[in-house]
């Protein structure tokens, strides 16, 4: 139901954040999330941040699978 | 270990040897994933995935088009929309047929948009159709609350919008476990997920990626077979136990719940959302008094039977004939991570 | 079929496919009515392409070209697909009134420029003003005529089994670049339209070799839509390598926002050739030297299996089917 695309913060101002997936850019709003900096990864949908990204999918996958066995 | 990390999860998968398990992805973007990276072409014979009513497109009732096409072609509204909705079948006609018929439909991508739009056409009235699930509200409550703080008064909602946890227990007896939905789980935290586990209900918030998909798959496959419910969030990374604390407290601001119509499940109580009565000047059924509006569905369309995985879309008997992407007649086929959409475009299990 | 025309009509899927034959074909059909890019007409014992194309891009100006470019590249392109020598073009303007001089100076401008480096002559032409509202700006067709080179022999219903699948560049950058000069979905990125004059590019190909099955320009409707007609025309499937796929990072980043699929995005300066699979590398490097197909790759072959199917190999190795064209290009949240 909801398609999410991660993107680098570039700028946060005034709970705009700008940010950039592989150079596709736009403002999209931070109101969801307490703190942002320019730097961090984040999961946007339909204009807005849902949620910070705080790893890889690989790294967290292999982390999960790991505990598995 | 002889087996690669980055291949073990797929390995748990493609080798499964366990009882007969029935894994219910309940997002659409799930359905659409896992159909482009052709992960059911892995799955053993043992492991059935059904597609559930994680689409908004797919849920939302014919009755919802027809409001949205009164308020275009009676009140003369500027309909802004996410491109989903442009094709979903309404009573007699979708918003496409109604475009070529004189009525202004846009395009949006963000709800946010919706309001820049109003602001810069204040001649006109703007209506935003505001469907999704709680990955997705929270956008339309920051349009409201931009709209009433930069006095836009020619701005409304026409709300269909909907909540996971009252689906999740409709569901329950269609399936030995959840894929939950990581997008919706990053706003709402994982205590549902816990409550449900309590419960005796099993399930993984997953990922979108094919390496977060086939991992989420590896868990369940892994868990099922010890015979006890489970639960583990596969997708920390994104969604933590609490969840967006400022995106509920807005949900609980401008939204409150109300029954809601599903399409093809029916009215499942206190599973909608629509803008509380402080918004009003919002809410584009109260602003321009929208007549009650049932809405018809093709009475072959088992759309219902197929969210609820209790018949696969090649069953239904409407399928592929007079129901196509193309001129879809359930909600399923027209959304393109419906169900059906997805059998009919990907050749269901063909190749 | 819907009682009224709509823009999927217009998308070149196949809704439009179904206008052409239940409308047009059922009232034009004759021998020479053709499923190709241009119909191939035997006059004086010389084979001459002749085909026709409409210009109606919003916005006219954009990064990488103008409808102007537009107007020529798309004639000339769907003449060389032929393996015909662009010689001779015709144009029509309907234009708006209002439409200020210096835009329509500009338009010709860069049709005289783009024109003279297909080398073709615009040799007539017409123009209609239409009132306020009538048009958007300006509509431009453009229609032409070129000579088939002895020996070529092209058509949509010539895929063999076997086949290499060639793209002579990265995919999807008109249609992204349209789509966010538009400004609709307030996203920014840099990328410019791929359009570009390809007789060229066709003429460097079969310098390389004859035994090129099928050329044809991916325009409305993107790559994905070509691999699905030829699937159709010569009753073959085609298996794809989405690794292999060249996509610009910003396209993909549109794309990934949006929900689109860059198979679907519109090009206008990009090929896809099907030649056997022994021809392939070499054609590969001569594109390559080119000055609009420094990226082109092999990504896909022609198989027996799975007629009129275009499948993918996945990111993860599995097989998939790419979902057929569908009609108006929307994004999607969902």
């Amino acid at each position: 139901m909801c398609v999410g695309l991660p993107a680098r913060v570039v700028e946060v101002k005034k709970g705009m954040a700008l940010v950039d997936a592989s150079g596709a850019k736009r403002e999209v709003s931070a109101s969801l999330l307490d703190e942002l900096d320019p730097g961090d990864y984040v999961m946007v949908h339909a204009g807005v941040a849902i949620a910070k990204i705080t790893a890889s999918d690989e790294d967290e996958s292999d982390e999960i699978l790991e505990d598995l066995l | 270990m002889s087996i690669e990390k980055k291949d073990l999860a797929r390995h748990i998968v493609t080798s499964y040897a366990g009882p007969k398990i029935r894994i219910m992805e309940v997002c659409g973007t799930h359905t659409h994933e896992i159909f482009r990276y052709g992960i059911r072409q892995l799955l053993p014979p043992a492991v059935d995935l059904i597609s559930g009513p994680g689409c908004p497109v797919c849920v939302t009732p014919p009755g919802f088009i027809d409001e949205a096409i009164y308020l275009a072609l009676e009140k003369g509204a500027v309909i802004c929309t996410f491109g989903d909705l442009i094709r979903v079948p309404g009573s007699a006609q979708s918003l496409a047929d109604a475009r070529s018929r004189g009525a202004a439909v846009q395009v949006v991508y963000s709800q946010l948009d919706a309001v820049k739009y109003a602001a810069a056409h204040r001649d006109k009235e703007v209506v935003f159709l505001s469907v999704g699930f709680e990955t997705t509200t929270p956008g339309a409550c920051l349009a409201v609350l931009q709209a009433r703080d930069e006095g836009i008064t020619n701005f409304s909602l026409l709300t269909a919008n909907k909540t996971m946890p009252q689906a999740y227990e409709a569901l329950k007896d269609s399936a030995d476990a959840f894929l939950y939905p990581g997008h919706v789980q990053a706003i709402m935290g994982t205590e549902i997920c816990e409550k449900l586990k309590a419960d005796g209900i099993s399930g993984v918030v997953t990922g979108f990626t094919a390496r977060e998909l086939l991992t989420a798959l590896a868990v369940v496959l892994t868990e099922f077979p010890k015979g006890k419910p489970f639960f583990k969030n596969c997708y920390p990374r994104v969604v933590t136990a609490a969840g967006s604390v400022s995106g509920q407290k807005l949900l609980s601001q401008v939204m409150e719940a109300c029954d809601t119509e599903w399409r093809g499940l029916g009215v499942i109580p206190q599973s909608g959302l629509t803008l509380r009565p402080e918004f009003a000047a919002y809410d584009a059924r109260v602003k321009f008094a929208v007549p009650p509006m049932d809405g018809r569905s093709n009475p072959a369309c088992r759309c219902g039977d197929i969210l609820r995985g209790d018949c696969r879309p090649p069953q239904c008997p409407l399928f592929g004939k007079v129901c196509t992407p193309e001129h879809p007649v359930g909600a399923c086929m027209v959304s393109r991570e419906g169900a059906c959409s997805a059998y009919y475009q990907y050749g269901g299990l063909t190749l | 079929m819907s009682d009224v025309i709509t823009l999927a009509h217009g998308a070149g899927g196949k809704q439009t496919a179904e206008l052409i034959d239940s409308v047009f074909k059922a009232h034009f059909a004759n021998p020479e009515f053709t499923g190709d890019d241009a119909a191939i007409l035997s006059l004086g014992g010389q084979d001459l392409a002749f085909t026709t194309d409409g210009f109606i891009v919003s916005p006219s100006d954009f990064p990488g070209g103008n409808i102007g470019k537009l107007s020529i590249c798309g004639t000339v392109n769907d003449l060389s697909c032929m393996g015909a020598q662009p010689l001779y073009l015709a144009c029509a303007f309907v234009i708006e009134e209002g439409l200020p001089m210096s835009d329509l100076e500009r338009y010709a401008a860069a049709m005289e420029k783009t024109a003279a480096e297909a080398g073709v002559r615009i040799v007539a032409g017409d123009t209609k003003v239409a009132g306020k509202g009538q048009v958007d700006r300006l509509f431009i067709t453009t229609t032409g005529i070129g000579r088939r080179l002895p020996g070529v022999r092209l058509s949509g219903t010539e895929a063999k089994p076997g086949d290499a699948v060639i793209v002579t560049g990265d995919i999807g950058r008109h249609g992204c670049t349209v789509l966010l000069s538009r400004e609709q979905f307030g996203i920014d990125a840099d990328v410019t339209s791929d359009c570009a004059p390809l007789w060229g590019t066709v003429k460097s190909m079969l310098g390389v070799t004859q035994d090129i099955h099928v050329i044809r320009d991916a325009t409305r409707g993107g790559v994905g839509t070509v691999l699905y007609e030829i699937a159709a025309q010569s009753h073959v499937g085609i298996r794809l390598d989405r690794a292999a796929i060249p996509v610009a990072p910003a396209v993909s980043g549109v794309c990934g926002m949006l929900g689109l699929e860059p198979l679907y995005l519109a090009c206008e300066g990009r090929l896809v050739v099907f030649a056997p699979q022994a021809q392939a590398d070499a054609i590969v490097t001569a594109l390559r030297q080119g000055p609009y197909s420094g990226n082109a790759a092999i990504i896909g072959t022609v198989t027996a299996e799975h007629a009129e199917r275009v499948t993918i190999r996945t990111e993860i190795g599995a097989e998939t089917i790419l979902p057929p064209p569908g009609g108006e290009l929307l994004p999607r949240i969902c």
